[in-house]
């Protein structure tokens, strides 16, 4: 690899193709150093571990989103999911250990995932609508539950979870670490394992697929269930961090979580993206929020600059593909 | 009608037309008489569709003129050939599915109409028109509703609904039970009487002989003749429409074909398509062929097998072992291996490099427990196929978008030679691939025929399945119609057969 990059920097032109190559990356280190210019904040401490545990939860779905992408279907109900599985989880932590509460959390996620999986993959219905269904579902059931209101954590296991979630290791603070881990084990699949060989040979061309032999189906419901089980492991680290299980947390998620995806430069007809890639999405996103509050921007120009970064950035894609 | 010297109403002289560097047709000529039923004839492939779209300005001509009653047109959409008088029923269907009959009939003045439209009026001309043909249809129904008999018989009333002067007939009763077929000859023959010119193509050579008054007969993009019906005979005819020289193409094969079938089929009948009571075993080291026209049931015999399609009934046997139920995925676990003719949608994974494109089909021998991929055994692997195929490509790294159809063929080979296949079904093996390469993919089957591989190939190129197969069998309506020897190989039996014919007597 090492030679190819020294390759295309050694005129003009290759190091344009580099840049255009490698946007999501470029494009975040160009936010980095613009946001260290234009304010003292940025590069304190406090301000990039809060960046961090802002982005976690939301980069937690855009993995499972991510892969749903990749297979050429689409996941709106993972905001929902994470409203419901956060009421779930302070529900569970206050009546079991906590232990017991979280594996339960992730166990429902993948349940629920499993709903979109299977209308998806066995019954043929259309990832949007399927998925648009659960998201109405989950929402729902996350009020009903809830009665409406939020659920604090009561027990010595929520109070754990809420020090887990606020404290940081080596200065990167927890949650992060676990969405991080989350990336690497998304790369790993997607690079080395068989898993993500054959989620982008599907998402590449399905029909293809089934002709070489590919249990089409099986990884289609499998994409949506991990889905779910990812949206239920940001509904942990979400509620952990305030100490709360409340039904309209995650409103919207799925929304930044398909930008995210998308600014990493995944294509939404499936076949091409990448974890690392949706990171850099996931933090790119992340930044400008950061930035934007740093300079006291309210928030509805801020809705308006991270749409025409979205707009930018696939253009910026077009580019490559030519 | 306008004043003119000639006797024709359409004449078509010098037509030419390239797609990029292939000539589909070189000086073509078609001369139509009014009130006259005229047979367009050929292989498939020959250029007779290409004829009719230029005529009804789908495409457009390279050279040569299109002379309608003496005057010259250019038709350069299907509107101002419809303006002209130029109707075409294609073999596809053109129906909007969402519409009903009438509107479909007058889809056409929709979009020309003032803001209303008069639906009363307009189903009620459709009414007409369609009871004047003498088949039972509502003119209100929706056409989704409609039996494929009953939209092709919407699809002749839409030609009509305009002042037509030429109405063009591409294969229109591959779908029609011979009741339905009668009463679209008597129509056509009042069609005739009433001076319309209609252009009729079709395999079927007896229904030429019953209703044409002249032919044209297209091969390989040149016309070959013209005559009046009473002039020819069906011998005559499809002397014109082969008659090519076998080219030294094929390389010869020195294989010990094996004595027991690795495949066996019993009166395999599928649940969804026309094909039904299929038998037939190929052995290792054969090359079977399967041979017919468009729409016989070819790929859909091979789908079948391949599990790709659902069975109602019959017996598959793999190496003396009844397999119970087929799917693709079991299929691969047997390894029985299926290229597609359509390589682009079906057959490669255009946007993926070659090394994930042929290792798709088969993990087991690279990776281990838990999914992991063993990079350093695949690389060896897709190297080692790539050298054996001569792909030409730098890496195995390079996108198959990026390679030659030729190249492309041969990843899709590739990926059922890393399984070891017991048997590979080819469905046009050659289809878009120069002739280099073709050279290149007849040695690669070859070579695996040789390794005790029962390969079947499908293809539409009669010289290609002649030269490459040890027998044929040919299709006709969706089973075997009949089984060729290499000593009876030539394209006028295949071409029998596929018509649903028997062999010609030798004297």
């Amino acid at each position: 690899m090492a030679f190819t990059i020294k390759q295309q920097l050694s005129s003009p032109a290759g190091v344009l193709k580099f840049l255009v190559k490698y946007n999501t990356i470029f494009i975040f280190i160009l936010l980095l150093v613009f946001s260290a210019l234009i304010s003292d904040v940025f590069f304190t401490s406090v301000n990039l571990s809060n960046l961090l545990k802002q982005v976690s939860g939301i980069g937690v779905i855009s993995i499972g989103m991510l892969l749903v992408i990749l297979t050429g279907g689409i996941d709106l109900s993972v905001g929902s999911m994470v409203a419901l599985l956060a009421v779930t989880f302070a529900i569970l932590v206050n009546v079991v250990i906590l232990p017991v509460a979280i594996v339960l959390t992730i166990i429902i996620g993948f349940a629920l995932g499993s709903v979109s999986g299977y209308l998806v993959a066995y019954q043929r219905m259309a990832p949007f609508v399927a998925t648009l269904a659960l998201m109405t579902i989950a929402r729902g059931l996350g009020f009903i539950y809830s009665k409406g209101s939020p659920i604090t954590f009561k027990t010595p296991g929520g109070e754990f979870m809420s020090n887990f979630a606020n404290n940081a290791t080596i200065g990167i603070p927890n949650i992060a670490i676990v969405f991080f881990l989350i990336v690497i084990l998304a790369t790993i699949l997607l690079r080395y394992n068989v898993f993500g060989r054959l989620i982008i040979a599907i998402g590449s061309n399905e029909e293809a697929s089934r002709l070489s032999g590919i249990k089409v189906n099986k990884y289609k419901f499998l994409v949506y269930a991990i889905s779910g089980a990812l949206a239920a492991t940001a509904a942990v680290i979400v509620a952990s961090r305030t100490n709360l299980g409340s039904p309209n947390m995650g409103m919207a998620w799925e929304l930044d979580a398909i930008a995210a995806v998308v600014i990493g430069g995944a294509s939404l007809n499936g076949g091409k993206g990448s974890a690392i890639n949706t990171l850099m999405g996931v933090l790119i996103l992340g930044l400008i929020g950061n930035i934007l509050n740093l300079l006291n921007v309210p928030s509805y120009p801020q809705q308006v600059v991270k749409g025409a970064i979205i707009i930018f950035a696939v253009l910026l894609q077009r580019f490559e593909s030519k | 009608m306008k004043n003119s010297d000639s006797e024709y109403r359409l004449e078509m002289t010098g037509i030419s037309k390239n797609f990029g560097v292939i000539s589909v047709l070189e000086n073509v000529n078609l001369k139509v008489k009014p009130g006259e039923i005229h047979a367009l004839l050929g292989e498939n492939g020959a250029g007779k569709s290409t004829l009719v779209k230029i005529l009804s300005g789908v495409h457009q001509k390279d050279a040569g003129k299109v002379i309608l009653d003496g005057e010259e047109i250019n038709p350069k959409n299907t509107h101002d050939a419809q303006v002209l008088g130029i109707s075409v029923v294609y073999q596809e269907l053109s129906l909007v599915n969402d519409l009903s009959v009438a509107e479909n009939i007058y889809l056409h003045k929709l979009g020309a109409s003032k803001f209303w439209m008069n639906w009363k009026g307009m189903t009620k001309d459709a009414q007409e028109l369609i009871d004047s043909l003498g088949f039972d249809i509502d003119a209100s129904a929706i056409v989704r509703d409609l039996s494929i008999v009953q939209k092709q018989v919407v699809e002749i009333a839409k030609a009509l609904s305009e002042e037509t002067k030429i109405l063009v007939l591409d294969e229109p009763t591959t779908v029609f039970d011979p009741t339905d077929t009668k009463k679209l000859f008597d129509n056509l023959f009042k069609l005739r009487d009433k001076g319309i010119s209609i252009i009729y193509i079709s395999h079927h050579l007896d229904e030429i002989f019953k209703i044409a008054d002249s032919v044209t007969v297209l091969r390989d993009g040149v016309d070959t003749g013209s005559m009046a019906v009473s002039d020819t005979n069906t011998d005559g005819v499809i002397r014109l429409m082969i008659g090519r020289e076998l080219k030294d193409l094929y390389p010869t094969r020195d294989v010990q074909i094996g004595e027991v079938p690795v495949l066996e089929v019993k009166d395999l009948t599928a649940k969804d398509t026309i094909v039904h009571d299929i038998s037939f075993s190929v052995r290792p080291g054969e090359v079977l062929g399967i041979a017919g026209l468009g729409g016989s049931g070819r790929t859909e015999t091979a789908k079948l097998v391949f599990g790709a399609h659902k069975k109602k009934s019959g017996t598959l046997i793999l190496d003396g072992k009844e397999i119970k139920t087929m799917t693709p995925v079991c299929a691969v676990g047997y390894q029985i291996g299926f290229v597609s003719e359509d390589r682009k949608e079906e057959g490669v994974f255009l946007p993926l490099s070659i090394r994930r494109n042929i290792s798709v089909t088969d993990f087991t021998g690279i990776s281990g427990k838990l999914g992991f991929i063993n990079t350093d055994t695949e690389y060896k692997n897709v190297l080692g196929l790539i050298e054996k195929l001569s792909i030409k490509t730098l890496s195995s790294e390079v996108d198959v978008k990026n390679l030659s159809g030729g190249n492309q063929q041969k990843v899709a080979l590739a990926k059922w030679l890393s399984i070891d296949s017991k048997v590979i079904f080819i469905d046009e093996p050659t289809r878009g691939v120069d002739v280099g390469a073709k050279i290149e993919i007849y040695n690669l089957i070859n070579e695996v025929a040789k390794k005790g591989v029962g390969v079947v190939v499908i293809s539409s190129d009669m010289p290609e399945i002649m030269g490459i197969a040890d027998r044929i069998l040919v299709m006709y309506e969706g089973t075997f119609y009949g089984e060729l020897t290499k000593e009876e190989f030539s394209e006028e039996n295949i071409l029998r057969y596929s018509i649903g014919k028997s062999l010609k007597q030798v004297v």
